[in-house]
């Protein structure tokens, strides 16, 4: 059976629509979504809303729970005080806005959602501010899905979709306790275990504007990563409408994220 | 005697790289000047608040500014070397230091300095046939950043903004920017290159405080949203406290 | 050769402490001292080790510390964690074990101790209590190389040295490899990724306690003569 992953919504109710009336035309019944639903964009209540009346299941998102809990809860720490301070205004416009019902969905969200041995995530298993990028270390990433006793991990955050199998791991160790003359030595094999990051629906930031997020067939295991095109002028409208920062429009429409992460801003002063 | 040359062309042809270069090939005394060339219709010549001589001296540290005191003496020596740059968007029309406008002419009458060669980028080959685009009509803004100091990626996002259209299109920017742990870079960027240059100054200022050094922006292009700019800059520089904070902690412990 | 020592546990034991100095001294070559957690505890009056570790005698192998589990509940309990409180230590020993420890510890200790640093990365070696994870993760030589390999990544290390567990092991992770494939909007690569040679340490707590001599990577471990026989023996 087939079912969608979408996550990081981030207020922006044209892709959101966009993106569930493209999971409606293929049949799929079933969608979880990984949290961020707002945050950056101009839409909050509105997608929140349209998410609790399709009573999608979801994972709570760093923004999401950030919202509830004020600025202090967040441990994300921004890549620059440029960042940080455009956050900071995205937050309390957001947090203006939305109503207090809405934030009591969003507070109650759970961190986890699970079904079998497929787990849902907003960041990694330990932390929704954890980036499980792809070119994490490979047994470090594995460790993330075996620890949290999946098999396979969906998890967002990152913007960036992808699909990760981690196989045919060893490791050999040998031990030496205090009272042994002679170490023991002793190999464990690892098992296969997969990541699918869902992309983002509202904040795209893999190159081009396009809404991304992903189709697994918990039969064959196989996974699509759907990019889907929806009226980015009109989100950009309501961005400057809404008296957020103009620069976040500019942003969106060439598929930049509102506030880059520091990988990608560390290019200028680092030598 | 020593040499006097004249190059002229328009913003981000290259001038200063290649003056750059010469210098540094250069091993007498050597002396730069830059001068304003005269105003064209539409086209507005970048302030360049020196940040051009600024990057130069850094560079080659020997290197003096004409003034009506030396010249006599560079003149003098036979293996001086005095480059005088002038931005101007076209070539000039008559041969000669005729073919400049009074403002160039007089400001060099009164310097006694005599150029023995004029070059034009885009016309004469002696100089790298860099990119010389056709301009009809440019905006410019620029900006004293004395006394500010950057946060390090908050500079390399806006820049990344800044040179990719957030603001305007933008043909030309150059600029000195401090960081906070009392490095500088030039940096330097023209719509024709791939890529950004940033390139630290070989003269770090100590990280105490603000540094007291030439620090300038200037952005030359079209449509520009000067407020835009100044607003994310506003939100790059680093406050006091945080500046003290920082440099109390250089480094950050795992 | 300039080595390390590396202690923990002692929860405010100032003889053993003094007993390990002894030895320590008798010992050639050991140049530092790493406390590394768990100066105090429930069982002792702790503030006069604390005041022998904040102010060493002359003589002393200068101690450098961090903070321990036994310190994460004296400062949480405080107020020093945010709205966090001695939950482990209670779950654990009850709330009779929280009362004795704020007993065992002046208040005048706390702001030193709330300044102490979760560990230390000396050469290539990561010094911590628990785990570059958290300060209570207690890694042991049973614990999953998966997750000790995950720990020493954190830091980007080659030699953890952890004192949670209370146990002395040294677990070397020496060949291994993982084929990782990655499918996304850019296309398909695959990759293989090789166990670099690492090292998680247990350096003991209380008696037992290691030696490390970071030139030649040897590790000794010790127990601590008991301090009371030691002195009734005529040592010092």
């Amino acid at each position: 059976m087939n079912h969608a992953v979408i996550s990081c919504l981030h207020a922006n109710l044209a892709a959101v629509e966009a993106v569930l009336n493209d999971i409606d035309s293929q049949g799929i019944k079933t969608i979880t979504c990984l949290g961020d639903l707002v945050g950056y964009g101009p839409q909050p209540n509105e997608v929140v809303e349209l998410m609790r009346q399709r009573e999608i299941p979801t994972c709570q998102g760093c923004w999401d729970e950030d919202i509830i809990d004020g600025l202090n809860a967040c441990e994300c720490s921004y890549p620059s005080q440029l960042a940080e301070r455009r956050g900071h205004r995205a937050h309390h416009w957001t947090a203006a806005q939305l109503t207090e019902e809405n934030k009591a969905f969003l507070a109650e969200l759970p961190m986890t959602l699970r079904r079998d041995k497929l787990l849902f995530v907003h960041g990694s298993p330990n932390s929704q501010h954890e980036y499980l990028l792809p070119d994490m270390n490979a047994y470090s990433a594995l460790e993330r899905v075996e620890t949290a006793g999946a098999e396979t991990l969906f998890c967002g955050h990152t913007h960036q979709p992808y699909v990760r199998e981690l196989r045919q791991g060893s490791i050999r160790v040998k031990v030496q306790q205090r009272d042994q003359d002679i170490p023991t030595e002793h190999e464990l094999e690892l098992p296969m275990r997969r990541i699918v990051n869902a992309g983002s629906v509202g904040e795209p930031r893999h190159g081009s504007s396009k809404a991304t997020y992903v189709i697994h067939d918990d039969s064959t295991g196989e996974v699509t990563i759907r990019e889907v095109d929806y009226d980015v002028v009109k989100t950009c409208e309501a961005i400057v409408d809404a008296g957020l920062p103009v620069v976040f429009a500019w942003r969106l429409s060439h598929g930049f994220e509102y506030a880059e992460r520091a990988e990608d801003a560390s290019h200028v002063c680092e030598r | 005697m020593g040499q006097v040359c004249l190059i002229s062309g328009p913003p981000g042809c290259g001038k200063t790289t290649w003056a750059l270069q010469k210098l540094q090939e250069h091993s007498g005394p050597c002396a730069y000047l830059r001068l304003e060339g005269e105003k064209e219709a539409g086209l507005e010549q970048g302030e360049d608040s020196g940040i051009d001589l600024a990057w130069l001296k850094d560079q080659v540290p020997r290197l003096e500014e004409p003034t009506a005191d030396n010249t006599e003496d560079l003149k003098q020596a036979n293996n001086s070397l005095t480059l005088i740059e002038v931005q101007r968007f076209h070539p000039p029309s008559q041969e000669g230091l005729k073919g400049f406008g009074e403002d160039v002419r007089s400001k060099l009458k009164a310097l006694q300095l005599q150029p023995d060669q004029l070059l034009h980028f885009g016309r004469d080959h002696e100089l790298p046939a860099k990119d010389t685009l056709e301009f009809s009509k440019l905006e410019a803004w620029h900006t004293s950043l004395l006394g500010c100091v950057w946060d390090p990626n908050s500079l390399s996002s806006f820049w990344f903004e800044l040179v990719n259209g957030a603001y305007g299109d933008v043909y030309r920017a150059k600029g000195l920017m401090n960081l906070p742990d009392g490095r500088a870079f030039f940096c330097n960027w023209m719509v024709s290159q791939q890529s950004s240059q940033f390139l630290p100054l070989d003269i770090t200022a100590p990280p105490q405080g603000r540094p007291d050094r030439t620090s300038e922006l200037v952005v030359q292009g079209k449509a520009l949203n000067p407020k835009g700019i100044q607003a994310t800059i506003n939100d790059c520089l680093l406050t006091d406290d945080v500046l003290a904070m920082q440099q109390q902690q250089p480094t950050s412990q795992g | 050769m300039d080595r390390w020592a590396l202690v923990s546990g002692l929860q405010g034991d100032l003889d053993l402490y003094e007993q390990i100095q002894k030895e320590l001294k008798q010992q050639r070559g050991v140049a530092n001292l790493f406390v590394l957690g768990d100066l105090i505890g429930s069982q002792h009056n702790c503030n006069a080790l604390l005041e022998r570790l904040r102010q060493p005698h002359r003589a002393d192998v200068q101690p450098e510390c961090i903070y321990g589990w036994w310190e994460e509940q004296l400062l949480a309990e405080c107020g020093y964690r945010g709205e966090r409180k001695a939950d482990g230590l209670r779950e654990e020993q009850g709330e009779a074990a929280v009362g004795d420890l704020l007993a065992a510890v002046d208040a005048d200790h706390l702001n030193w101790l709330a300044s102490l640093q979760f560990g230390f990365i000396e050469l290539d070696c990561a010094l911590i209590h628990g785990s570059s994870a958290d300060v209570s993760d207690r890694l042991t030589e049973d614990t999953s190389a998966l997750v000790l390999l995950d720990r020493l990544t954190r830091l980007d290390v080659n030699r953890l040295f952890t004192a949670r567990c209370q146990r002395q092991f040294r677990l070397e992770l020496f060949s291994g490899s993982i084929q990782s494939h990655v499918k996304d909007h850019a296309g398909e690569h695959q990759s293989e990724q090789a166990i670099p040679k690492r090292s998680v340490i247990g350096i003991g707590g209380g008696r037992q306690y290691t030696l490390y001599d970071p030139a030649t990577d040897h590790i000794e471990f010790r127990i601590a003569e008991d301090p009371s026989h030691a002195s009734g023996r005529g040592f010092g």
